[in-house]
């Protein structure tokens, strides 16, 4: 009796076994994905990749009343109107030239020797920086803080809200005001936009909505803004592709969630931190952007047109647009001083500003984020880009693109 | 033995025994009833032996097995010509050009270079003269002979390997070399038509007007069917022992080759061939219109269309049929671009299963059947449709007449409102034009709802497109009704089998081989459409080595001709 027992236990078991393993066999997921039809929204969700970003700045100020003081200089410039710094008699053009950038470098550091790209704070004050007071200047962009500040001591301070041609009030957009005399900053300068990086897969950026019903009007839309992971997919003549796949960069601070709406095709987004790559000469850096929110026209054709706002910490802001002091190597680790120390002096000469001169005029004009004391620490930044149908998806594995 | 049966089934219980004796008649019976029901083989009808170039493929793999992968080949490889249907019967019909020639002598010396450099020639050679500036006659005979029994696909005569032998002498003589000498015989083996061409030879000892190849050629055909490259050494030793005469040994090598890693790459140079993707070499985009498709993305659209026939029909032993229905296929990032679907593996190659609403079934609504099937810059349901009946359905739609006016078509490419049919229906008004379109253009339509690269669409110009249309009396409004249509035409494995039979010969199939192939359509039903076993019915069959006694060709010549061609040897 017992050996029958026994004997249908080792049955039972068997049978048992074999079920349990036919069953693992048909539920066994495979990594066959499930492919659907559709255009734009699928499942509720629309993405899309960043193609076109700039920061969003006004018309050309240099040359107008709105710089009375003209552009800002670099140092060569500050030394050449120094009494050592005229030509002196028969000094040949080379000869002066050489004189002008060695009085130029001797006048970017403290006296004991600390460059001022990497010590802006022990600098005194740069008279050649000019910003933009004007209160007629205009700049397009986003009302971020809802106050139209345009009060007489807003006049003085110089925070002052502008007007954007499309007839917006009350942009907050202080980093225009902080740039707007410096030349690289105007329509055809080099420093206005920067987008060359995402084309060649340094950085990007990705916008995810979900819950969405209907790209015209939807009251409550989740919003994902992240960093991008994967290089864009270009055409033959290098432009952004539709409908290409990109994954969301790992690091949960490269990704910013939040909700918003979308009123007559245009999404408006609720603040959220935002946070993406950035790199200059090798040196890979980060882009952060607080209480960020979009406002941006949806078409037909899944594109997203508009603005993309909030504060940058002026010291993080003078980091990765100045200074490169936190610029890190593909490795992750500080990059090689000389690299980061000749980058933010050399992008000075060439763009026309100090690095001072820049560290205190957003200081001077920071209007967002006061600490205990009242100081702002932060500065009102606008971004305008579009962006075009995509797929963002989740990876698990390392970033394509290094990620520091 | 029958000793030990008795003594076993004595000794077993009632009912054991009563259950070995029915298990025994069961079997006996099924095997009586495939007996009884299966049909036989028709005679072999044959056709004329070949003589075929080598196709590219062909010669770098033949190259690869025989010199290692890593040997360069430099020179290009010409166009090929596709007749039939397929290049593999072109390779037959085609002449070849002076450029051809002069590139298979820039291959061949590289080749001979690399292979007798002074880095790699130990690899083929165990022998070797003491003064390098001596000629070694054995050594020279023994490289020259397994080199060239392997180039050639068969033994050398005695008097073609005197020939090379007497080269390198001589060469070496002048050059004070002995590898360069033998160089300049593996070189001259290398441009030689014995390698260079597939020269099908009748075998010997028979008087009839139908005759089977000798064992060289036998091993030639099956190789370069069932692998696609030459016969290896294991081939050729069954060939020479005459292994090959029989149906048993051939059905083990048809099993070995079949079980070979070459296997699978033979499956797809044929559907490569049938497909025509050689056309993708001269196939174009506007990248205004079409910023998505490139040579990478058409490099993958092939491999896609490929990959998702060698999965189905021998990963899982699919249905032939239900290549035309199938959604399951394999999609990169940069093909996700134009099939509009996420791929979330980054590199590589994602399975990817369309769900029935996503308007993509069939291996004719991959972008590769579509985008080769298209205009530059625009679809076209009439390319398409031609494709359909001539690719899938073995039928022949004529050539357009000379006369064709074209300009009524493009004066509308681009116009609001204006659909592919509102285009073509101009050429219902004009006679000449209206007999083939109507063939042509009906199935056609139903691909309109994929653009000229392959992307799915709803509306051009702005108007709905109609997808309905017609195939051979099946009515269909949608590409998964066109899918069905397709997979459920009678011609439809009719057709692949005809191709499969004329890829595997090298030439069309003749009128009296007309039941030899309804034998294989049978078989290929009764086993379901696996293509597999349609190629092991074939390279097995008596057909596939029949041929008919060239014209010119009595049978004592024949045998005088193999003899000197060392057949046997």
């Amino acid at each position: 009796m017992a050996h029958k027992t026994a004997s249908s236990r080792l049955w039972l078991s068997a049978i048992a076994i074999a079920a349990g393993g036919m069953a693992a066999w048909w539920w066994w997921p495979d990594d066959r994905i499930s492919a659907e039809s559709g255009g734009l929204i699928r499942d509720g969700n629309a993405s899309f990749i960043v193609t076109k970003f700039a920061y969003a700045l006004g018309p050309d100020a240099v040359g107008t009343d709105s710089c009375p003081n003209g552009p800002s200089k670099n140092v060569a410039e500050i030394f050449s109107e120094t009494a050592n710094g005229k030509r002196r008699a028969g000094e040949t053009d080379e000869a002066y030239g050489e004189r002008i950038e060695a009085g130029g470098r001797a006048i970017s550091n403290a006296p004991d020797g600390r460059n001022f790209c990497v010590n802006p704070e022990i600098a005194p004050l740069d008279p050649n920086t000019q910003i933009m007071l004007d209160p007629k200047a205009q700049a397009g962009g986003i009302d971020l803080d809802g106050k139209n500040s345009r009060s007489k001591s807003d006049l003085t301070s110089g925070r002052l809200d502008f007007a954007a041609a499309d007839g917006t009030t009350g942009v907050d957009n202080q980093f225009w005001r902080a740039v707007g005399c410096n030349r690289s900053y105007q329509q055809d300068g080099p420093s206005r936009g920067f987008e060359e990086g995402m084309y060649v897969g340094e950085w990007g950026i990705l916008i995810s909505l979900s819950g969405v019903d209907d790209l015209e009007n939807d009251s409550d839309v989740d919003i994902t803004i992240s960093a991008n992971a994967d290089p864009m997919m270009l055409s033959p003549s290098r432009e952004a592709l539709d409908y290409g796949t990109y994954s969301r960069d790992r690091e949960p601070r490269f990704r910013g969630q939040t909700s918003g709406r979308i009123e007559n095709g245009v999404l408006v987004s609720e603040p959220v931190d935002v946070r993406f790559h950035y790199v200059v000469n090798g040196m890979y850096l980060e882009r952060p952007l607080r209480e960020a929110r979009i406002r941006a026209r949806l078409s037909a054709d899944g594109v997203m047109d508009g603005y993309l706002a909030g504060y940058t910490d002026v010291v993080e802001l003078y980091d990765f647009q100045f200074g490169y002091r936190t610029g890190k190597d593909a490795e992750g680790k500080p990059s090689d001083e000389a690299r980061r120390v000749g980058s933010a002096n050399g992008a000075a000469r060439v763009l026309g500003h100090t690095c001072q001169g820049m560290w205190q005029s957003l200081h001077k004009l920071a209007d967002g984020h006061p600490d205990k004391s009242g100081k702002f620490t932060s500065i009102s930044t606008q971004y305008k880009f579009e962006a075009r149908p995509a797929f963002v998806v989740e990876q698990s594995g390392k970033n394509a693109k290094q990620t520091k | 033995m029958a000793n030990r049966v008795s003594s076993l089934m004595a000794n077993m219980p009632i009912p054991a025994r009563q259950f070995v004796v029915f298990a025994i008649m069961g079997l006996m019976l099924a095997f009586a009833a495939v007996m009884l029901f299966s049909s036989d083989e028709p005679d072999p009808e044959g056709g004329p032996p070949t003589v075929r170039r080598l196709t590219e493929e062909q010669y770098r793999n033949a190259i690869a097995d025989i010199f290692g992968p890593e040997t360069e080949i430099t020179g290009r490889f010409e166009r090929p010509f596709r007749s039939h249907g397929l290049v593999a019967v072109g390779t037959g019909a085609a002449g070849i050009s002076p450029f051809a020639v002069e590139q298979y002598e820039v291959s061949a010396r590289g080749i001979a270079a690399s292979v007798l450099s002074k880095k790699r020639r130990a690899a083929f050679l165990d022998c070797g003269p003491k003064n390098e500036t001596e000629f070694d006659a054995a050594c020279a005979q023994k490289f020259l002979g397994e080199t060239g029994r392997l180039l050639f696909r068969r033994p050398l005569s005695q008097d073609e390997l005197s020939g090379f032998v007497g080269l390198s002498r001589s060469a070496t003589g002048q050059l004070g070399s002995f590898y360069a000498g033998l160089e300049l015989g593996l070189y001259s083996m290398l441009i030689a038509p014995d390698f260079l061409f597939r020269i099908e030879r009748v075998a010997a000892g028979n008087d009839g007007a139908i005759v089977e190849l000798d064992a060289y050629s036998k091993a030639e055909r099956l190789s370069f069917f069932l692998t696609n490259a030459p016969p290896d050494a294991e081939l050729l030793d069954a060939a020479a022992s005459g292994s090959l005469d029989g149906s048993w040994g051939v059905s083990r090598q048809v099993s070995r080759l079949m079980d070979s890693e070459r296997y699978p790459e033979a499956v797809r140079s044929f559907f490569a061939d049938m497909l025509e993707f050689d056309d993708f070499g001269e196939t174009s985009k506007d990248p205004q219109i079409y910023p998505a498709f490139n040579s990478v993305v058409a490099g993958e659209a092939q491999e896609q269309t490929l990959k998702t026939i060698e999965d189905h029909l021998l990963e899982n032993r699919g249905d032939y049929r239900d290549l035309f229905t199938l959604r399951d296929t394999f999609l990169t990032r940069s093909l996700g671009v134009i099939y509009k679907t996420p791929i979330p593996k980054r590199e590589g190659w994602q399975a990817v299963r369309f769900q029935p609403d996503a308007n993509r079934a069939g291996i004719q609504s991959h972008v590769a059947f579509l985008a080769l099937h298209s205009h530059p810059g625009r679809s076209s349901p009439t390319l398409r449709g031609y494709a359909m009946r001539k690719i899938f359905l073995c039928q022949e739609v004529p050539d357009p007449p000379a006369s064709v006016n074209f300009t009524a078509i493009e004066e509308h490419v681009d116009k609001a409102n204006v659909t592919a049919r509102d285009r073509l229906d101009i050429h219902s008004t004009e006679p000449s034009c209206a007999g083939c379109h109507k063939v042509m253009d009906p199935i056609g339509f139903a691909l309109e709802a994929y653009d000229g690269a392959g992307s799915h669409r709803t509306h051009e110009n702005g108007s709905l497109i109609d997808l309905s249309g017609d195939l051979d009396g099946q009515a269909f409004a949608s590409t998964n009704d066109l899918a069905e249509a397709l997979r459920n035409h009678p011609e439809t494995p009719r057709c692949l089998a005809q191709r499969m039979y004329t890829s595997a010969v090298g030439r069309d199939i003749t009128w009296k081989e007309r039941y030899y192939l309804d034998w294989l359509i049978e078989g290929f039903a009764d086993d379901d459409y696996q293509v597999p076993s349609l190629m092991e019915r074939i390279a097995t069959s008596d057909n596939f080595f029949a041929v008919v006694r060239p014209m010119d060709q009595p049978a004592r010549r024949v045998a005088k001709n193999n003899a000197a061609n060392g057949d046997g040897q």
